[in-house]
């Protein structure tokens, strides 16, 4: 079931600038999603429609069946937010900003509170006023704002910029254990390709407003149309792999198959041409050339 | 309703957190402090002593703490009033969107215009508090000064009035001119805080507000809208001193405030609209 059903959103900005271009997807229940892009390709544009920060010419976003552009209110009563870069009253401490942006949602409960802070480990800094916070810190109060109260879905807009590598990797723990414990539905908005494919069960990739693709995270699925070929008969291999249409690639070894042609079909045909094959493994694409695959950049 | 003063709540809670917010009441105070420094100088108290005495009343009685702090409110609210009423309306939107707020506050369940609403009534608290701040620390410096008692000696030549009243009488009046003279100024800043609603920078939102209030001012006092000058805020904002005249003119002040509730209202309807149309991204 999509709790979150964005559809046929899109928006031209003032200078006639395409943000976005009949750009749909869902985001399933429990799943971690990543929204993946280029600077500009309208990931925080949707993110933006999807808070109501934006309005779009076209198209809409429903979240748990609310529409956000009709029901602004009711929709976000089921999400928690990390919007670009969180600034918080400098002027306030951590527990006062938290404060002051429950009181919006009309919620207050101190033990929760304490609870979250505590689980983004700033339970001993809450009393400080943010401006002496670092930004690894100001991250963490800003997950703690979204998950106050728990959300059903968490929205992060690039959640690890500017972070460092200690900090990413803790934060990607958190959002893992967020899914695991409390069963979080989460979109996460990045161009931190390493990241989105250690955490997200399924992608979208926009490209100048444009969905390029979603489905599930490439790496995470094996290959049934190429392979990796290790051979010391690279010449003899070759000649055979030309015969039978496919085509291997010089430097990566990569074989790839012609339609209907099967893996062990081709690995049986080297083997019966006298190919000692030292090894044949199906060819897992990393994300980063997926990506590059489908934007062309 | 619970849910509306929890949010407002909030919105005063970060009001009275900020440093900035204080400056107006200081300023005041040390403005006052000047002003009845002033007053004190024999030259000055002379001039008073003139005007009371061609009266054919006796300057000890009536130059009294509230003839002073009358004085001292006139004055003061006039020169200093505006600004910090706009500098913190003018502040109280576009101050938010220039810090980027807004990607934390609006991600919230909470509608624009409810935020918008919240933001105007905390502005008009503010107005009311800071007013009412002016108005009765201006009375205990002449406490100070001349103690507890005497007459109340009014002059308002905006509206032609010159009074004379007894303690009692002359401090209820005063006490509730002062509640009229929260609900003027609270005209100047639904002017700030309809520019602050604009998508520009706080800093403009104050100047294009005391701008218009300068202009309409100066209009006024040069004559040049005589015919026109009900179309001029200054002419119904100076209607608390009204409150002052024997007999109240209740008509005229209904009239008057009247016409600055529809100013009010709409400087709200229309920061409400703006605000709505805008795109909140950077």
């Amino acid at each position: 079931m999509a709790l979150l059903e964005v559809r046929n959103l899109t928006k031209r900005w003032r200078n006639d600038r395409l943000a976005l271009d009949d750009v749909s997807f869902d985001l399933r229940q429990g799943e971690i999603l990543g929204l993946l892009g280029h600077n500009g390709a309208g990931k925080s544009t949707v993110l933006g429609i999807t808070l109501g920060m934006v309005r779009p010419d076209r198209g809409e976003v429903r979240i748990c069946g609310d529409s956000v552009q009709q029901h602004r209110a009711r929709a976000l009563s089921h999400v928690g937010a990390i919007y670009e870069a969180a600034h918080f009253y400098d002027y306030l401490t951590g527990w006062q900003n938290l404060r002051v942006l429950c009181s919006l949602s009309g919620w207050w409960d101190e033990t929760e509170a304490r609870r979250i802070l505590k689980l983004v480990n700033l339970g001993e800094r809450a009393n400080h006023k943010t401006k002496t916070y670092s930004h690894g810190m100001r991250q963490r109060l800003a997950l703690a704002q979204a998950l106050l109260p728990m959300p059903k879905c968490l929205l992060l807009d690039e959640p690890t910029d500017g972070l460092d590598p200690e900090g990413i990797r803790e934060f990607r723990e958190f959002v893992m254990k967020l899914r695991a414990e409390f069963g979080m539905t989460i979109l996460i908005n990045s161009h931190l390709l390493g990241e989105v494919e250690l955490m997200c069960d399924r992608c979208v990739i926009l490209k100048q407003g444009r969905k390029m693709y979603e489905g599930p995270v490439p790496s995470q699925e094996k290959s049934q149309s190429a392979f990796i070929l290790q051979t010391r008969d690279v010449v003899k291999a070759r000649e055979v792999i030309s015969a039978a249409a496919a085509t291997m690639d010089s430097v990566t070894s990569k074989v790839e198959l012609p339609t209907h042609t099967l893996g062990h079909e081709m690995l049986k045909l080297l083997v019966e041409s006298g190919v000692r094959v030292d090894s044949w493994q199906p060819y897992q694409p990393t994300l980063e050339e997926f990506y590059r695959q489908q934007t062309g950049l | 309703m619970s849910l509306f003063f929890q949010q407002w709540q909030g919105e005063l809670l970060k009001l009275f957190a900020r440093r900035r917010t204080y400056i107006g009441f200081v300023a005041f105070l040390a403005l006052e402090i000047a002003i009845l420094i002033i007053f004190r100088l024999k030259g000055v108290e002379r001039v008073f002593e003139r005007m009371i005495a061609r009266q054919g009343m006796a300057f000890e009685q009536y130059y009294s703490a509230l003839t002073l702090a009358f004085m001292i409110l006139g004055i003061s609210v006039v020169l200093l009033g505006a600004i910090y009423l706009a500098l913190v309306a003018g502040d109280i939107v576009a101050k938010e969107g220039e810090d980027g707020h807004y990607r934390l506050l609006l991600v919230r369940p909470i509608s624009r215009s409810r935020l918008l609403l919240i933001k105007y009534l905390t502005c008009m608290g503010y107005t009311f508090v800071l007013i009412q701040f002016i108005t009765w620390s201006a009375f205990g410096l002449g406490l100070a000064l001349k103690g507890w008692g005497g007459g109340f000696f009014v002059m308002a030549p905006e509206i032609g009035l010159l009074s004379f009243y007894d303690w009692d009488f002359g401090l209820q009046r005063f006490a509730l001119a002062s509640l009229f003279l929260s609900c003027s100024m609270m005209t100047i800043s639904s002017i700030a805080f309809l520019f602050s609603c604009l998508p520009i920078k706080p800093a403009a939102a104050t100047i294009g507000a005391l701008s218009y209030f300068i202009i309409d001012r100066i209009l006024k006092e040069t004559g040049f809208m005589e015919n026109y000058d009900h179309l001029l805020l200054t002419k119904h904002i100076v209607s608390w001193t009204r409150l002052l005249v024997e007999d109240i003119p209740w008509p005229i002040i209904i009239r008057d405030y009247t016409a600055l509730a529809a100013v009010c209202l709409t400087c709200l309807i229309l920061g409400i609209a703006i605000f709505e149309s805008r795109d909140l991204k950077s």
